[in-house]
């Protein structure tokens, strides 16, 4: 029983429930309120790390919390071990990084943008710790709903457009888990994820067969694998840019997971392949991942484009994920890793970078280098690191997938990887040298920039939004030098992930 | 693309989705009988160990407490988005409401519908019931008034603030029964042993009534913020 984890739960809820209060009383407060409350999730993470530094060593970490004190089978069990606590540690500070970088970039609305961030935060928490099958899926409704509403948040037509989208392909995907997790409980008359894993080989293979693909197609909706990836890109264009930095940075990864948990955990793996699917998946997240990287070199507007190539990566991080190899993991994980930071430093430089120009498109880029040019350089530091440039965090990531692919003899995914990295040359290239041309104001576009409305009208602390952009740039240059920071780390979740006897038995054995 | 083209695609894509749904049900062997499982331990002894006459509402609020925590967030979350997206500077349509007849007769009947709302909620452990569903039969009442009295009238005696503060009241009530847990129990959402008494009587159960009286009206106050964001008026140019 460690009550820190319960803890890192209800300190985001907690301040997502004070926030319509705090509002009431002084607005002015909020901003200090919302501090507070990512600095207590930070003191808790921190405290937990340091509190257990011998038994990372010793690979015998393990934390859980029984929730009213009801033993495993019958009550909802709270799990952390080494691969939750990794995600743990990425995604809290990823939502640190962005909730500052908000403090500086929402202007308005700010109370209930902050009650949904920090929704949002609990429910990716909660969807990392858990181990209830049906205690997942409410998380997951929660990020659905929360995200959705967020997507929106500029209340145009286009917005609200995506927005519905988004809300309608996954609520279906919900549905769809909640059809399986029905499913589960009528045949094994439990919803423990170990108790569960413990009989799942027993079933006939009729029912598994239905099972793993009710939770498949649910989680391919959810990460934007090939057949269903097409609400992806336009939500993450039409939401404001620190909503698309946790789209893109958290809840894709967060997505990711759930789909080792329950993949691994849940059904195991050796049921998977004696079902045959598991060469079908990697093909399927291959080509993903080649649609991804076609469209991104067709698109035309850069956040679009960025959401093209993260459909690329997800693709190809689940393809090596499901090589099953040590090799595999060591890359993908730390894949996600990178892509978690890259990603989200993208899109927040493209928040700074886009306030002034009129749209999106590809045309609109122009002079942008010119007219913020440190926050550029960071910009292009990140671009190169999604390419795969040498000294950058991007590039290790990548090198240890494309090994894994090799040593597994699978030679379309060491093609797919090379083919990214390549058509990514070319689709950055591009919006680099367009960043940098010289643009000659007319008279006629002076009247056209003043009286076209910018995108976004007010940005009022540029200071904090262009630092948040530095730290991202920092952190893929420090870790990409760094990157054997990640090795104890990466063995842990690893062995979390291939070790399936001992996560059931310390569940189940309290 | 033409019109046909594309119906044609949408039918063969409808159709394909069909026959995929289709055969993955076929898959599912014949219904041969539930697996008990942990059905049978709450069956047997969920009133001994809650209190609460219920079964049901010993699982939602007692041994599964924090999956309702985490559903009655969903419609926190829910509403704080819907305020977010249609939420307007302007008071709501007004209106003049029914005719005279429709306005006495609903005034005479307000008072029982509250008062089965609060029956519904407080019963929540004896009888079908609790916290949602009570909650809603509330909220059913603020909708009524702004149809038979119009849409003004209830928004001047309920400000939204009031609304606001009543429905984090109730999550708050929730999440702070769950820490007393922690302090007096010594586990997050335990049933409050002190709190017990005498089966079957109205004070009795534990923390389970509370709970439902939080809730309750969380997803009152939050249904009827939700439905006087979506009467608001809209116009062009509001941010």
């Amino acid at each position: 029983m460690d009550i820190k984890i319960l803890f890192l739960i209800l300190v985001p809820l907690g301040t997502a429930f004070l926030i319509p209060l705090i509002d009431l009383i002084n607005a002015k407060l909020r901003r200090f309120f919302v501090l507070l409350g990512v600095l207590l999730e930070s003191y808790l993470i921190i405290t937990i790390i340091t509190g257990n530094l011998d038994n990372f060593r010793n690979g015998d970490f393990f934390l859980q919390y029984f929730l009213g004190g009801w033993r495993p089978p019958l009550g909802i069990t709270l799990a952390m071990d080494g691969l939750s606590l990794l995600f743990v540690v990425i995604t809290a500070v990823s939502l640190f990084l962005v909730v500052i970088y908000s403090i500086g970039y929402i202007g308005h609305h700010e109370g209930k943008y902050y009650v949904l961030y920090f929704l949002i935060a609990a429910a990716s928490m909660g969807a990392l710790l858990t181990a209830d099958l049906f205690n997942i899926y409410v998380f997951i409704e929660m990020l659905t709903i929360t995200s959705g509403a967020l997507i929106g948040f500029k209340r145009s037509e286009e917005a609200s457009a995506a927005a519905i989208k988004y809300l309608i392909y996954n609520v279906l995907a919900g549905l769809l888990f909640f059809l399986g997790v029905l499913v589960v409980y009528f045949n094994l008359g439990t919803l423990n994820m170990a108790a569960v894993a413990q009989n799942f080989a027993d079933l006939e293979s009729g029912i598994q067969l239905f099972i793993s693909a009710i939770f498949l197609t649910s989680i391919l909706i959810k990460m934007g694998i090939f057949p269903f990836l097409f609400w992806l890109p336009k939500s993450y264009d039409t939401a404001p840019s620190p909503v698309t930095a946790v789209l893109s940075g958290i809840l894709s990864k967060v997505y990711l997971y759930i789909f080792i948990r329950i993949f691994w955990t849940v059904i195991g793996f050796e049921v998977i392949t004696s079902l045959n699917l598991n060469i079908f998946l990697i093909d399927l997240a291959l080509f993903s991942s080649f649609l991804g990287h076609v469209f991104a070199l067709q698109s035309n507007n850069i956040k679009r484009l960025l959401g093209y190539s993260s459909i690329g990566h997800i693709g190809m991080i689940t393809a090596v994920i499901l090589l099953n190899t040590e090799a595999g993991f060591y890359g993908g994980i730390l894949h996600i890793i990178s892509h978690m930071f890259m990603k989200a430093g993208l899109f927040v430089a493209c928040g700074y970078l886009l306030q002034y120009t009129r749209s999106h498109a590809y045309g609109d880029f122009k002079g942008v280098g010119l007219r913020n040019k440190s926050v550029f350089i960071a910009f292009i530091a990140l671009l190169l690191s999604m390419i795969g440039m040498p000294p950058l965090l991007g590039f290790a990531s990548k090198w240890y997938v494309l090994m894994a692919f090799l040593e597994a003899r699978s030679y379309f995914g060491a093609f797919i990887v090379i083919f990214g990295s390549l058509t990514a040359v070319i689709y950055y290239l591009r919006y680099i040298a367009k960043g940098f041309e010289e643009v000659k104001l007319t008279e006629d576009d002076l009247k056209e920039e003043v009286f076209s409305r910018p995108l976004l009208s007010v940005l009022y602390r540029e200071k904090i939004v262009s630092f948040i952009t530095y730290t991202y740039a920092a952190i893929i240059i420090g870790f990409g030098v760094g990157f054997r920071f990640f090795d104890l780390p990466l063995k842990m979740s690893i062995n979390s992930i291939m070790n399936v006897e001992r996560y059931i038995e310390l569940v189940l054995g309290g | 693309m033409n019109k046909l083209v594309k119906k044609t695609l949408i039918t063969a894509v409808l159709a394909a989705a069909a026959f995929a749904l289709y055969y993955n049900f076929s898959l599912l062997p014949g219904y041969q009988d539930l697996e008990k499982g942990i059905s049978d331990y709450i069956i047997t002894y969920g009133l001994h160990d809650t209190g609460s006459l219920n079964l049901i509402t010993a699982v939602l609020y007692d041994y599964r407490a924090f999956d309702s925590l985490g559903e009655s967030t969903v419609i926190f979350g829910a509403v704080s988005g819907i305020v977010l997206i249609l939420s307007r500077k302007m008071l709501p349509v007004s209106s003049k409401g029914l005719s005279f007849i429709v306005k006495r007769t609903l005034g005479i009947m307000t008072p029982f519908i509250a008062l089965f709302g609060f029956y519904v909620i407080t019963h929540g452990h004896l009888s079908p019931g609790g916290g949602f569903q009570g909650g809603v039969i509330l909220a059913a009442i603020s909708i009524i008034f702004s149809i038979v009295y119009g849409s003004a009238f209830d928004y001047r005696r309920y400000s939204p603030q009031t609304k606001t503060v009543l429905e984090t009241g109730g999550a708050l009530t929730f999440l702070v029964i769950g820490l007393a847990g922690i302090v007096m129990e010594g586990a997050f959402l335990k049933n409050l042993g002190f709190l017990t008494a005498e089966r079957g009587t109205l004070i009795s159960a534990g923390s389970i009534p509370y709970i439902n009286i939080g809730v309750g009206f969380k997803v009152g106050a939050g249904l009827a913020i939700i439905f006087y964001s979506m009467i608001q008026k809209t116009f062009e140019e509001d941010f």
